[in-house]
């Protein structure tokens, strides 16, 4: 393993292998549990089981991911952002979460989004704390009611290309598709400023030109957007149309928090190449058994937003 | 009278960002001096999407068209289509660039020699991938002085 992690890492690669779990921000943990676990499926799997990850419930799911529902009071409405989360279902698995979503009184939006590998994926609701999931219809290899598993997560970034960088640099990911970067992409712009394409939030923006060009001063774009591959999915990351707070500078553990799995040497390079870079990190910290990793190193992206890598081992 | 020295640097309209870029960055072996609606403080302003390349001592301001462009046919290699840009290589490296071409399948005509009594020696001509015309030519009298302009708007 080592041998073949070195080879990676000398190419670019830190071998992540998954998104191996998340932890989302709502204000009641235990209500949030329940939310989920009624829509969503999965096993509710304990209280405060992760470390770092402030007061919270835990969800496995049949995958081997999970998913934190922690406590977070002062949550910023991030519904008009790109920020979302995404779960694999099978398209039994999707019909039944959207016969359980209506039977909830939940509005399901159908949302179109760029990616190629999403086009079909138009199952969206908000949870009651207003995180945006998505549903996408993957085969799995467990069939059920519920999801299967993490598909993808989606971040805000005030600069694409310090976070082009961070993402295909430092944590070595390779970009599997970009938009807004194509006339193609504003022509599309225009077709959704029309009412004609319902798109997911943070994907269109309508821009004020800095100067009136031909009496028009409002012009729809397609906002910048770059995926990045992580195992079987991507980590989307969105420009971000207005300022938004970021966490201290001094905290590098929180939540939201995107936790990618990779083997225990991975976090050493890791580490090793954030300090290159100069950025501030925690780690690689040990875990005691009863956690279900052996060790974390936390950090924050370009813009703020809290990373961990773990690597698998404990209970 | 307006005391114009040289043209100092071009915009042209690209239908892709970053094939462009990769083109004159990648192929050309140009830099990227700067980027523009990339952050959000240029959304906010309503800046426009583009990026400013350095091709040797001359900036090229790659502008992400708002509209499809009428262009070219792709195997046109040779027109002014509103505009053509010239640039100079030295002789002696006339050959990797084209060998450069080739390595990276990009389709180019010529070398086309020009008369033994002007200035130019030979040209290639060729399209970047949005289709804007571009010349490389080596001149027959790259042994005088030349005063190279200054690049203006790295920041």
């Amino acid at each position: 393993m080592t041998a073949a992690l070195d080879q990676q890492a000398a190419a670019g690669g830190l071998a992540i292998e998954s998104i191996g779990a998340l932890a989302v921000a709502v204000a009641d943990p235990s209500a949030a549990r329940d939310f989920y676990c009624r829509i969503l499926g999965g096993v509710a799997s304990g209280s405060d089981v992760l470390p770092e990850c402030r007061s919270h419930e835990l969800i496995r799911f049949p995958a081997g991911q999970m998913l934190a529902l922690a406590r977070a009071g002062n949550r910023p409405d991030l519904s008009e952002t790109g920020v979302h989360q995404a779960y694999r279902a099978t398209a039994g698995a999707a019909e039944a979460i959207a016969g359980r979503l209506q039977s909830g009184g939940i509005q399901i939006r159908r949302y179109r989004e760029d990616r190629e590998a999403e086009q079909g994926d138009r199952l969206y609701f908000f949870d009651p704390d207003g995180n945006r999931v998505q549903i996408v219809i993957r085969d799995a290899a467990v069939d059920g009611e519920g999801i299967y598993g993490i598909d993808h997560a989606a971040v805000q970034v005030p600069d694409m290309l310090w976070a082009g960088h961070f993402y295909g640099t430092v944590l070595g990911l390779e970009a599997e598709s970009r938009f807004g970067l194509r006339t193609a992409d504003h022509a599309l712009a225009r077709v959704w400023a029309a009412g004609e394409d319902d798109m997911a939030p943070g994907t269109r923006r309508l821009d004020k030109l800095y100067m009136t060009m031909g009496g028009q001063n409002e012009v729809p774009r397609t906002n910048m957007q770059v995926y990045y591959t992580v195992g079987e999915g991507v980590i989307g990351v969105y420009l971000a149309t207005a300022h938004f707070q970021e966490p201290p500078e001094d905290q590098l553990a929180g939540v939201p928090r995107m936790i990618l799995q990779a083997p225990r040497a991975a976090l050493d390079i890791a580490a090793a190449r954030l300090e290159t870079e100069g950025r501030p990190y925690l780690g690689p910290v040990p875990h005691p058994a009863s956690a279900p990793f052996s060790a974390s190193l936390y950090f924050k992206d370009t813009g703020g937003n809290f990373f961990e890598i773990c690597s698998p081992g404990g209970s | 009278m307006a005391e114009i020295q040289s043209i100092n640097h071009s915009a042209i309209c690209v239908h892709d960002l970053q094939e462009a870029e990769d083109f004159y960055c990648g192929v050309l072996g140009a830099r990227t001096a700067s980027a523009t609606d990339y952050i959000t403080q240029d959304v906010i302003r309503g800046r426009s999407l583009h990026k400013s390349i350095v091709l040797e001592d001359y900036l090229i301001a790659l502008m992400l068209a708002r509209d499809f462009m009428p262009m070219p046919p792709s195997d046109q290699m040779r027109g002014a289509h509103g505009f053509r840009h010239g640039f100079y290589v030295p002789r002696a490296r006339f050959d990797e660039l084209m060998a450069a071409l080739a390595d990276h399948g990009v389709a180019y005509e010529g070398p086309v020699t020009h008369p033994e009594d002007g200035p130019f020696g030979q040209s290639i001509y060729l399209q970047d991938p949005s289709g804007n015309f571009l010349e490389f030519l080596w001149r027959r009298d790259e042994d005088l002085p030349y005063d190279p302009v200054e690049g203006i708007g790295e920041g």
